[in-house]
This record gives structure tokens, sequence and C-alpha cells, in this order.
């Protein structure tokens, strides 16, 4: 692998999670510490957005990332399965066709 | 930005020169005074938490005047989506605080003015929603507190304001001048008031022409020359005072009540949002009473504490297993999700002003709330029954600590081994504080009357439910011929 994507982390409000979603980030931050540099979703230079919520509602707006690529994550399955996303992703070499 | 954290609030607070008294004596200094001080983080919090990324999404909002990022608690609704984010917010504070929170308060009252000056101003030609709109900017660039101060001491129930032999018994206007109202008067059971920068006066019930002088809403700051802040008692709240902190039960957070007198207050005019439009009083306490009674989805999340703290005590007790303690647990959960759900509600069925703002479903805000004038009694009497009566006859912590009689209450309180005594008594110790000490003041009798006491839901669920439509197909489909 050459470099680190470079994701920004965007949280649901947590009004009544059904998982832990910084702990579901943080073991994202593990598992894809090689691969992945998770920041704000605010920070420049993101080459996408992981949207975290704490259950399949997802009140997030998801419109100021209409322009780059998306993963929602809902739940601690669907964060292991970012996981695999993101090795296959890396296989193909890039985020683009992702979305 | 305009967004404080929880030191720039605590020290913005220290700048206020406010006149507060408790147990007869003044409070020199409010802001570390340890009955207070509970209080006093718990707003903080709502700053604290509106920086952490996974809190931010329901605690900021995007200012609909300045397009800038603020506290959700100073925003005015811009659609259902938001109403919906304020009733999540309410259950986060409160999962996060175990307590009254004390912000909701001056939100409500700033969205209901944002409503009823516009309207006051269509009819009269006055400009209230543009002195309103200044000042809400300015709680919004500085990201201030707002007490939102409606119940007058009322007096004899059976008159109105202007009968009352004693004319202060509801704020009233006493003078004006060129430039301003002074105003008497005194709010009682004022939420987070000591912990405010603003105070917005409304008034407390619809009236009539004759009450005019009493139809009077304004904002004024906090430490206002002529406003005495007298706290309200909490049960169990001198032991905030004592050496240890266990039996607190809640070691960080708390709320509190004052009675707020207003002897002889100066308002500026451009602080003046109703002047004697009697026939607007109605309008602003309902609007205001609606909202509110949307807010208490805090209950919510308060009852998720009690919840999580009610199932610890189970394991600990080592009860976890018995299928009545499961079953009561499961019934705890039904009723707490039960109130959020009329909350939700309520936003999610709100709909658009004329002013703009967004205004929750009346019927259904009052429907919830009169779910939280009985659910969480309930939901509290479970949380009793499964930690079982030690909750009421635990020694204290000094006892606990004594090197004389300590280890026997060491050893005669152990239940599940893997468990220490203390981590028992301490989850003991938070359900007590939530079902009978200070937090059940927000928990439970704050439930019970706030945003108005149980009758005024029922007068309003009366008043907006359609009788005849539902009499009209009852009568259809039992074969009954309308005349």
């Amino acid at each position: 692998m050459s470099r680190r994507y470079r994701i920004g982390v965007k949280y649901c409000g947590g009004c009544s999670p059904r998982y832990g979603r910084v702990q579901a980030v943080a073991y994202l931050r593990e598992e894809l510490r090689d691969s992945v540099e998770f920041v704000s979703y605010e920070a420049s230079d993101i080459e996408g957005v992981l949207v975290v919520t704490g259950c399949p509602t997802a009140c997030v707006d998801l419109t100021p990332f209409k322009d780059r690529p998306v993963w929602v994550v809902t739940s601690r399955k669907d964060a292991e399965g970012f996981v695999e996303t993101i090795n296959i992703m890396e296989k193909r070499n890039g985020l683009e066709g992702n979305i | 930005m305009p967004l404080m954290n929880a030191k720039e609030y605590e020290a913005s607070l220290r700048e206020l020169k406010l006149n507060v008294w408790m147990f007869g004596k003044k409070v020199e200094n409010v802001v570390d005074n340890p009955i207070i001080r509970p209080s006093m983080n718990a707003v903080a919090a709502t700053y604290e938490f509106a920086h952490y990324p996974e809190y931010e999404d329901l605690l900021t909002a995007t200012s609909h005047i300045t397009g800038k990022k603020i506290n959700r608690f100073t925003h005015i609704h811009q659609s259902t989506e938001d109403l919906v984010k304020k009733t999540k917010m309410g259950r986060l504070m409160g999962s996060l605080t175990g307590c009254c929170f004390q912000r909701c308060v001056g939100m409500d009252a700033m969205n209901a003015l944002s409503m009823t000056t516009y309207d006051i101003d269509r009819k009269y030609g006055t400009e209230y929603n543009k002195r309103f709109l200044k000042f809400l900017e300015y709680v919004q660039e500085k990201d201030l507190v707002c007490d939102g101060a409606m119940t007058d001491p009322k007096g004899d129930r059976s008159k109105a304001p202007h009968q009352q032999d004693d004319p202060d018994m509801f704020m009233h206007v006493v003078e004006e001048r060129k430039d301003g109202i002074v105003v008497r008067g005194a709010k009682c059971h004022q939420t987070g008031a000591v912990n405010s920068h603003e105070i917005i006066v409304m008034p407390t019930i619809s009236m009539r022409e004759e009450d005019k002088d009493y139809a009077v809403s304004f904002a004024v700051p906090s430490d206002t020359e002529g406003i005495t802040y007298i706290l309200g008692r909490q049960s169990c709240d001198t032991r905030k005072l004592e050496s240890g902190t266990m039996d607190r039960g809640n070691q960080i957070y708390g709320g509190h009540e004052a009675l707020v007198v207003f002897d002889n207050v100066f308002v500026p005019w451009e602080r003046v949002f109703m002047y004697k439009e009697w026939d607007f009083a109605g309008q602003l306490v309902e609007q205001f009473a609606s909202y509110h009674r949307q807010s208490y989805a805090c209950k919510a999340g308060v009852g998720d504490v009690l919840i999580g703290a009610t199932q610890c005590i189970a394991e600990y007790n080592g009860a976890q297993k018995a299928s009545h303690v499961k079953d009561k647990i499961i019934e705890m959960n039904h009723l707490n999700e039960t109130l959020f759900c009329g909350s939700v509600a309520c936003a999610a069925e709100g709909h658009r002003e004329p002013s703009g703002t967004y205004y929750v479903n009346t019927l259904l805000a009052n429907v919830c709330k009169q779910n939280v004038t009985r659910f969480p009694y309930e939901i509290a009497r479970l949380a009793q029954d499964i930690a079982g009566g030690l909750m009421v006859t635990l020694p204290s912590e000094e006892d606990f600590r004594s090197p004389d009689v300590g280890k026997w209450v060491e050893k005669y309180y152990r239940a599940n081994t893997a468990v220490s005594t203390e981590d028992r008594m301490r989850m003991l110790r938070l359900i007590e504080n939530i079902t009978l000490g200070t937090a059940a003041v927000g928990y439970l009798t704050e439930s019970m009357h706030g945003a108005g006491s149980p009758q005024a839901q029922r007068i309003m669920i009366s008043r907006q439910t359609n009788m005849e439509e539902k009499k009209k197909v009852a009568k259809k489909l039992s074969g009954i011929k309308e005349e």
C-alpha cells in the first residue's frame, strides 16, 4: 500500500444508540490503521465520509457530503463490513466507484 | 464561532452579580457553593458535549439568522427534523447527566416568542418580532443560558390577576417611562435560574382586557437590579455539605429551582416583547407549554440512567436471573420508550407557523406530557422494588469508612462476591437520588407539575379531540341513522 486514505468521521447525535459508536470507530481505527486515517468530517482534503449512527434510522443529514463517497455504519456488524469494504477497495486501488 | 465550552460558561457565570439567598443567608459565591454546584455542572454539560463529535449533531444547529453553528439550546426550529433533533437532544442530555439540565426552558420560551411576537406585530403593527430577533441573535452569538420564567405565584386561584388582593401575585407593569417599563411580581419554581445569563418573562395564564397590565413579556440580564433569587430546598440537599460524596448518589450533576422576585425592575423598551396585548397572553402560554411538554423527552434520558442503575443493582444483588426481575426491567424499558415515542411523535407531526418557526403537534405534545406525569413514578417504583429496602436503610458513608463499625457494614452488606460493598452502596445511592433524593425533584414531581399539571394537559387533549367525528363513525358502523 502506498498511502493511507483520509476519511472524515461524522457521528449522529447518539440519543439512544444500540451499540457503542465511539468504540466502533476505535475498532475501525485499529483494524484499518495501515490503510485509513480517520479525521473529522470538517477536515480538509478528505476522500470520503464515514457516517456512524446509533441505529438504522440514521438521522444524519447527508446533503453536505453529496459530492463525496459516503459509507453509513448503523451497527457493529456494519463496522466489520466496512473493514472488508476498505480491504476490497485497496485491492482495486482506490475509493472511486465505491460510492 | 459562538460556542462556549464548559470552562468558558463557568467563567461567564462568575461575572454575574446575582442576589442569591439560601438557608436565610446571601450566597456570596454562587458558582462554588456545594449545593448549587452540581446544577451548574449539568448546564455546563450542555456546552461541553456540544464539542464532542459523537454528540454535536444533536447539540448544535445552524442559526437561521446568521448561518453560524450555534448551540441547539439557542436555536429556533426551522423544520420538523429540527423538532425531532430537539427531542433527541433532551433524551441524550438526560441520559448523560441523570438529572434536569435546565436549559430547555429558555429554548422553549424563545421559540414561543418567535411566533407570538410575529403574530402580535401582524395584528397591531408593533415591532416586537424585530426586537426579539435582535435579542435572539445576541443570545446565539454569546451562547447564553436563558431562564424561561412563566409561573406566577397566582395568589387566590379563584380570582383573575386584576382581582387579587395583592396585585403582585401576577407579574405586572407598575410604571411606564420614556425609555422602558418598571415591573413587579415574582416567578416560582424557576429551573436553573441562578445558572442563567438572562431571564425571559412571560405571562402565566390567558387574560382578559381588565388584566392588560399583567400581559407583559420581556428579557433582562439575570443580575439586573431588583431581582432576588431564593433557592428551593431539595430532599437530601445537605448531603452535599458532608465530607464524603458517596451519599449524594449522583457524584457530578444535579438541578435546582428558585423563587425569583422582581422588586420594581426596569426593562428597556428594546427588551419588551409584549406590552398589554392581553389577547395574545393565552397564545404565548399555550405555545410555550406545548414546546415544553415536548421537552420532557429528557425524562426518558433520566429513565435510561435509572434503568441502567436498576440492572446493575440486580446484578450486584445476584438477582438478575430471576424471571420477575427481568420482566420488571422490560416493563421499565417499555414505559421509558413510550415516553420517548410521544415526544418524537409530536415533533415529527409538527408544522410551520406564519413566522417560519416550526411548532409541535399540540395534541400529541399534551399526550406526551400526560404520560410523563405517570410513567416515571411507575419506573421509579419498579426500580425501588428491584433495589430492595436497603436503598433506604443503608448506613452513611461515614459509617462505612469508620474504623470501628465500617468492617460490619462491609461484611454484612456485601451480596454478589464479585462486587465490592462500596460499589453496591454507590448504586443504591444513585437509585435513591433519582427516586427520592435531590434528583427526584426533576424526575418525579417536576414530571408531574412542570410544563403544567396533569389536568392542564387533559383540558388540552379534550379541546383538540374531534369527538363529533368519532361519534359519527361509531353511529355509522352500528347502523344508527343520523337525522
